[in-house]
């Protein structure tokens, strides 16, 4: 167990090794030079070619590549990040840190809404297939997958704030401004797990241990919640938590639609301005997330799964 | 194949559907009742009426005629899109899984290393880094879709690489390139035709979307993304201006992936029953 876990974080290391080096070829690849944005940022005065050419030795842009970014990659160890190129008295890091609790909040907020309403639907879903009620359901969620999210978020803007005067229409402060944009964003990835769920407890009912389950004469009920719900949720448990850097990085376009001022706003306002630092952490920070979280979800699942390590081993 | 396709109404319905959009958009300028670009600021927010069926948008264009017009970039982009997603993905698809050895190995790592990133995240970036535009944004889609093309064709290459037909040709004395076109690619054709209907619904909601946030279609060229942006700026005042441009999104997605499902029935029967 112990050399399974050692070994998937080891795996690890390289992907986040590749995923750094992406970002930082990233920035290099932009069409600025990094030592006239650097004398921009220090607001002199005239920029001079001389001065340029001292910035380059002084920030070691004359070194070889790789020593360049083993550098970078101990900067950001080290939480450094640079500072904005389009206000210099701010660091990436406060950028990033100040806007990160709002999508933290709003990426959790509609987790939470994914697993209240897709578990039990796509329980009954499976329970009663091909009932009124899962014909309903599948049809909703045919359509979801085909609705863009910035127009559901429109509608709801316009029904719920508007005709009902319900909900604020857009901003953050309080738990009244989170509903919207979290159903918005739950809404894409619900219908994903209602079908996984009902799929994966399909397969279930169709395993032998459900078999010797009927023959002993247990209630349907035992089965189904005790014994098909159980295995099912292994698996839709983990799928659910890999996804959360999935509705980090999703909020991205809800975050625009409600001026909701997170990461994803602060995004987006970086590609407009060219804020090229602020834009490769985000993308290092979301990556990250994702390798981090695929980890720790494989590792509590080969925990939860005996099977599973087996296999491996 | 084409019988069983023919026999599956939804398959045909939806491809005579999809195939009716299409002409609409080539037919825009005889079909449209307005120029979509003809603005008449007097005459905003106007309701339905003979001459602009569906109302007038905030400067007083033609949605309806903006609607048709709008065809044209959202279906052509897609396709485009899928186009090139397809063409990268099946030519190291196939290198990858014809030739072992070093070459696979780089090319599968390098999809690894493309499948282990949030893929939205990877367009926003693309886009940052290229300036936005939408021949960017195309360009970032194909970037990130490709590995998803590259493993599929290549399992698939493994699959029929060792069959008796394609051993039996190299027996013979057929090229390389012949075997790998003439052989292997038809082989697989049937399910990527599925897999890229599928994704060029994807692809029309990835494109809006973009154009929705600004960094796609700029705005006025008539692309329902890009019209709902503007339509949600108004959205106080005139809220029916938004109902079109998304109803139409749904429509044409929905659409793709109902073909792409009834397509996979035709070609594979034994997985209609899940």
């Amino acid at each position: 167990m112990k050399t399974y876990i050692v070994k998937r974080i080891l795996s690890a290391i390289p992907l986040l090794l590749m995923i750094s080096f992406l970002c930082f070829v990233f920035i290099n690849m932009i069409p600025s030079d990094p030592a006239e944005v650097a004398l921009r940022v220090r607001q002199t005065p005239v920029i001079t070619e001389d001065a340029i050419l001292q910035v380059r030795e002084e920030l070691g842009l004359n070194d070889p590549y790789l020593i360049r970014y083993l550098r970078w990659v101990g900067n950001c160890l080290k939480l450094d990040f640079g500072v904005s190129y389009t206000n210099p008295s701010r660091t990436v890091l406060g950028e990033i840190s100040r806007c990160f609790p709002a999508t933290f909040i709003l990426a959790m907020s509609s987790l939470v809404f994914v697993i209240v309403l897709s578990l039990p639907v796509g329980f009954f879903c499976a329970v009663y297939k091909d009932s009124l009620f899962d014909r309903i359901v599948r049809g909703i969620v045919f359509m979801t997958t085909a609705m863009p999210a910035y127009w559901v978020g429109l509608l709801l803007i316009w029904l719920v704030s508007i005709r009902w005067d319900l909900l604020p229409t857009s901003g953050s402060g309080s738990i009244k401004h989170l509903i919207l944009p979290s159903i918005t964003v739950a809404l894409t990835y619900i219908s994903t797990y209602i079908r996984l769920i009902r799929n994966n407890m399909l397969e279930n009912m169709k395993e032998d241990y459900v078999l010797y389950a009927n023959v002993r004469g247990l209630k349907q009920s035992t089965i189904l919640v005790r014994h098909i719900l159980k295995n099912s949720l292994h698996t839709c448990i983990v799928a659910i938590g890999m996804s959360v850097p999935q509705l980090m990085a999703g909020t991205i376009v809800v975050e625009n639609v409600f001026a909701w001022p997170g990461l994803g706003k602060l995004c987006i306002a970086s590609i407009f301005n060219r804020d090229y630092p602020v834009i490769q952490t985000y993308v290092l920070l979301i990556g990250t997330l994702f390798v981090v979280f695929n980890l720790l979800f494989d590792i509590i699942q080969s925990i939860a799964d005996p099977r599973l390590r087996r296999e491996v081993s | 194949m084409w019988r069983r396709f023919l026999k599956n109404k939804m398959a045909v319905i939806m491809m005579a559907f999809l195939a009716t959009i299409a002409l609409a958009g080539v037919f825009a300028p005889i079909l449209a009742p307005n120029d979509p670009y003809a603005n008449n600021i007097l005459n905003k927010f106007a309701g339905f009426s003979l001459q602009y069926p569906l109302g007038t948008d905030q400067l007083g264009r033609c949605i309806l005629s903006r609607m048709i017009y709008g065809i044209r970039p959202t279906l052509f982009l897609s396709l485009l899109t899928m186009t090139g997603t397809i063409g990268l993905g099946c030519i190291l698809g196939l290198l990858a899984g014809y030739f072992r050895g070093p070459v696979e190995e780089i090319i599968m790592r390098a999809v690894d290393v493309m499948m282990s990133f949030p893929s939205q995240i990877m367009v926003f970036a693309v886009v940052a880094l290229l300036g936005v535009d939408v021949r960017n944004v195309i360009l970032a889609n194909v970037l990130i879709k490709w590995a998803w093309y590259a493993r599929m064709i290549r399992t698939n290459v493994m699959k029929y690489r060792d069959k008796n037909f394609v051993l039996f040709s190299r027996c013979v004395g057929s090229g390389e390139p012949f075997i790998l076109f003439r052989h292997l690619l038809p082989s697989i054709a049937s399910e990527m035709a599925v897999l890229a209907t599928l994704d060029i619904g994807w692809a029309i909601l990835n494109i809006s979307t973009l154009s929705f946030l600004g960094l796609g279609v700029q705005a006025p060229i008539p692309e329902w993304g890009a019209m709902l942006n503007e339509a949600k700026n108004v959205m106080t005042t005139n809220p029916v201006q938004m109902i079109a441009p998304g109803l139409a999104i749904v429509i044409v997605v929905a659409a793709f992936n109902l073909l792409g499902d009834a397509l996979r029935d035709a070609l594979d029967p034994k997985e209609v029953e899940v």
